[in-house]
């Protein structure tokens, strides 16, 4: 059989086994195997990503295609890899055979996503998708998966009018025949042709792909759905969740620039150095950033700091790949790949901090690294690579794309990047002391460290994000072949963008050059005394309750009563409010018009076959 | 000049329309469905006439060419049980709705509303 179709289809298979046969252990066994297969072929096909595979169902009506080139062949590594992971942990915190089914359906579904090759087939598996993600959130909270399932479906709808609306014009579903088309008229419009898309259409068809991916990828003010799926879910599957799911939004934005990009470029212009309609989607992403960055950092509960400063950072991957340009886009790509990396972590250690203590709020943790030494070494390496401190792959991405936006001259966008990257430390701080530091409730004082499948899962990411950090060019390499030429210059452990150099090797050298000296002066000099806690906090006044702002309650307080104006604004409330209003709408037309009385409804028949007399029908 | 027939049997159904849409009292709407049923039998019947030709039996005397069209009269027939049964029906149906409601008022039904 094709490799290609293993990969898609195996995890849909022993997600399938694992839920009929529902023996612990043997359902276990059957579910990592079957997320393992997609990883070993995507590994394997690593050579063959260059000459192209490809792979077809004949379905009578239509085709089911997938094909590897190079750019789906990162992104299926990026889903095999840390889809794995997550499934490896999903074998400690997996309540049943349900979780099973449905997370390994959902690996199925990205990973087709990835690998279609026609625009229906990507469809299909976006819906797969989209539906067993649904119902992981249905298993743990109704509301929140309705939230999810209302905005999908929207995005969904929209992304199908696109495809219908494409098809129509010309005549195929298929990538290649798509894009060949609308190039041809991208060149007919620039000299000055017929066009087959008039300007409206475009608008429209952009409009449309902006929502349906926007959704997926959360994408400002589209996001609203996002912290609470993602927190109201078995937290391994949120690794995958928000780790490779949310790619596959972006990778449907990478697809948009490949279809139709030439021709939204010609029709629209440019603005500053990026075409205008990129500028719209940096811009948001943009703002995503600044939005999820702020939020993240009001949170009490650690799921949903997480989720939101995932949504954060898949706002930097969309200032990349709005921007443009082949660097900034292949800075969103590898950004892509470090977001994956360090939030399925992330995600695997708040599932380990779950599974343990059982507690998700700040208020209730502390003093944890001592208890869990190797979550906390985890949790280290995550926290380095998220804020991006070099050498972990989080700094080397963020470096790339920073110099990618800078290297554009837009300001805003710039700013926009750098104030995410300084809220990050906010937010991250915080997850820092108030779980791993300082004191430890009684409670928690026979908390163990992570069992084995979630400690090797987040081994796993854990070792990728370092290994990635300080040879980032390994990432630089592939991203290169995806563009066939240079981009990204320099060699192991050095990027070079001609502009600007990042040597990984020197920065460790010296970091583990200060570490030592640091060493040295604390054997010799320095000397542990202990402090208690209220004496660094209050500085001997006693605090009341209410405005005790300790780290691990209110922290953030003073920055929540200096924003209050903004977060009144709330796009969750207004998507509410849009509730309400149809609702009341519905009610007023129950009232008026539908109202009960058989002589109005005979007035209606009347008035509308007059209408149509009218007509002359 | 419009036929008296055909003037006739729409007047028929614009009176039974008129029922239908002012009147509160379902008995005299149904009484206007049926009047407007009359007139559609009437017009259907009078779009087949042919002027000096006799009933549509092929007998002595009669070839197909000296009858009018057979095709509204069959209809009619249909139309007339089908209008028959609705009555009995719709009646059936006001007989249930005053003993429920005690009135026959539809201003008054309305918790009728599904």
């Amino acid at each position: 059989m094709n490799e290609l179709a293993l990969i898609v289809f195996t995890p849909l298979l022993a997600g399938v086994l694992a839920w009929l046969l529902d023996i612990r252990g043997l359902r276990e066994a059957i579910g990592v195997i079957g997320a393992a297969v997609p990883l070993a072929y995507a590994a394997m096909l690593y050579e063959r990503a260059a000459e192209g595979l490809s792979f077809a169902i004949n379905l009578g009506v239509f085709n089911i295609t997938f094909a590897l080139s190079q750019l789906n062949w990162f992104f299926v590594g990026i889903a095999a890899l840390v889809g794995f992971s997550a499934i490896l942990g999903l074998a400690s915190t997996a309540k049943d055979s349900y979780e099973w089914l449905f997370a390994l359906m959902s690996l199925t579904g990205v990973l087709g996503v990835f690998l279609a090759s026609d625009l229906m087939t990507f469809f299909i598996f976006w819906e797969v998708m989209t539906f067993a993600s649904f119902m992981m959130v249905l298993h743990y909270n109704k509301q929140a998966s309705l939230k999810y399932f209302l905005l999908s479906v929207a995005g969904a709808y929209a992304m199908l009018i696109a495809i219908a609306f494409i098809y129509v014009k010309v005549g195929s579903f298929d990538f290649g025949a798509v894009q060949a088309a609308l190039t041809q008229d991208a060149y007919a419009k620039m000299l000055g042709g017929q066009a087959t898309f008039s300007s409206g259409e475009l608008m429209a068809l952009f409009g449309l792909f902006l929502v349906a991916f926007g959704v997926k990828a959360g994408l400002f003010p589209l996001h609203v759905w996002a912290p609470d799926a993602y927190s109201e879910t078995n937290q391994s599957y949120t690794a995958m969740f928000s780790g490779v799911l949310s790619k596959a939004g972006v990778y449907g934005f990478i697809l948009m620039y490949l279809l139709i990009g030439t021709r939204l470029a010609v029709e629209f212009g440019a603005f500053r150095s990026a075409p205008k309609f990129g500028y719209i989607i940096a811009f948001l992403g943009g703002l995503t950033i600044i939005v999820g960055g702020l939020l993240a950092a009001l949170q009490e509960d650690i799921r949903k700091l997480f989720a939101y400063s995932s949504i954060s950072q898949v706002g930097y991957i969309l200032v990349g790949i709005g921007v443009g340009t082949a660097l900034s886009m292949q800075a969103a790509m590898f950004h892509a790949l470090s977001h994956a990396l360090f939030k399925g972590l992330f995600f695997l250690i708040v599932a380990t901090i779950l599974h343990r203590t059982g507690k998700t709020t700040f208020a209730d943790m502390g003093g944890l690294a001592e208890k869990m030494p190797f979550t906390f070494a985890m949790a280290f390496v995550a926290i380095l690579s998220l804020a991006g401190i070099p050498p972990l792959v989080g700094f080397a991405s963020k470096w790339v794309l920073f110099e990618a936006v800078i290297s554009q001259n837009l300001p805003i966008l710039g700013g926009m990047v750098f104030f995410g990257s300084a809220i990050g430390f906010v937010y991250l701080i915080r997850f820092t002391y108030a779980v791993w530091f300082g004191q430890r409730p009684t409670d928690l004082d026979d908390t163990k460290d992570a069992p084995l499948p979630l400690a090797v899962a987040m081994a796993i990411l854990a070792f990728f994000n370092v290994v990635l950090g300080i040879a980032p060019g390994l990432v630089a390499r592939e991203l290169n072949k995806i563009f066939g030429s240079d981009v990204i210059g320099g060699d192991l452990f050095i990027l070079d963008l001609g502009f600007g150099k990042y040597n990984a090797l020197a920065i460790l050298t010296y970091l583990i050059a200060g570490i030592a000296v640091a060493a040295v002066i604390y054997f010799l000099g320095a000397k542990v005394r202990k402090v208690p806690v209220t004496d660094t906090y209050q500085s001997g006044n006693p605090v009341t309750m209410d405005y005790n702002l300790t780290i691990r309650r209110n922290f953030f307080l003073p920055l929540k009563e200096t924003l209050s104006g903004w977060l009144r604004i709330s796009f969750d409330r207004t998507y509410r409010d849009i509730g309400a209003w149809v609702e009341d709408f519905g009610e007023v037309m129950r009232n008026y018009v539908y109202n009960g009385n058989v002589q109005s409804y005979a007035w209606y028949l009347l008035l509308i076959l007059l209408i149509l007399a009218m007509w002359g029908v | 000049m419009i036929s008296v027939y055909y003037f006739g049997a729409i007047a028929l159904i614009l009176i039974g329309l008129y029922a239908v849409l002012v009147k509160k009292n379902v008995l005299k709407m149904l009484i206007g469905l049926s009047i407007m049923e009359t007139g559609v039998n009437l017009l259907l019947v009078s779009v087949g006439y042919i002027s000096g030709r006799s009933a549509p039996i092929l007998s002595e005397g009669i070839g197909p060419n000296g009858a009018v069209d057979p095709i509204p009269q069959a209809l009619v027939l249909t139309a007339i049980v089908i209008g028959v049964a609705t009555t009995a029906m719709a009646l059936s149906v006001a007989i249930l709705i005053h003993e429920k409601y005690g009135t026959l008022n539809v201003e008054e039904i309305r918790r009728l509303r599904g």
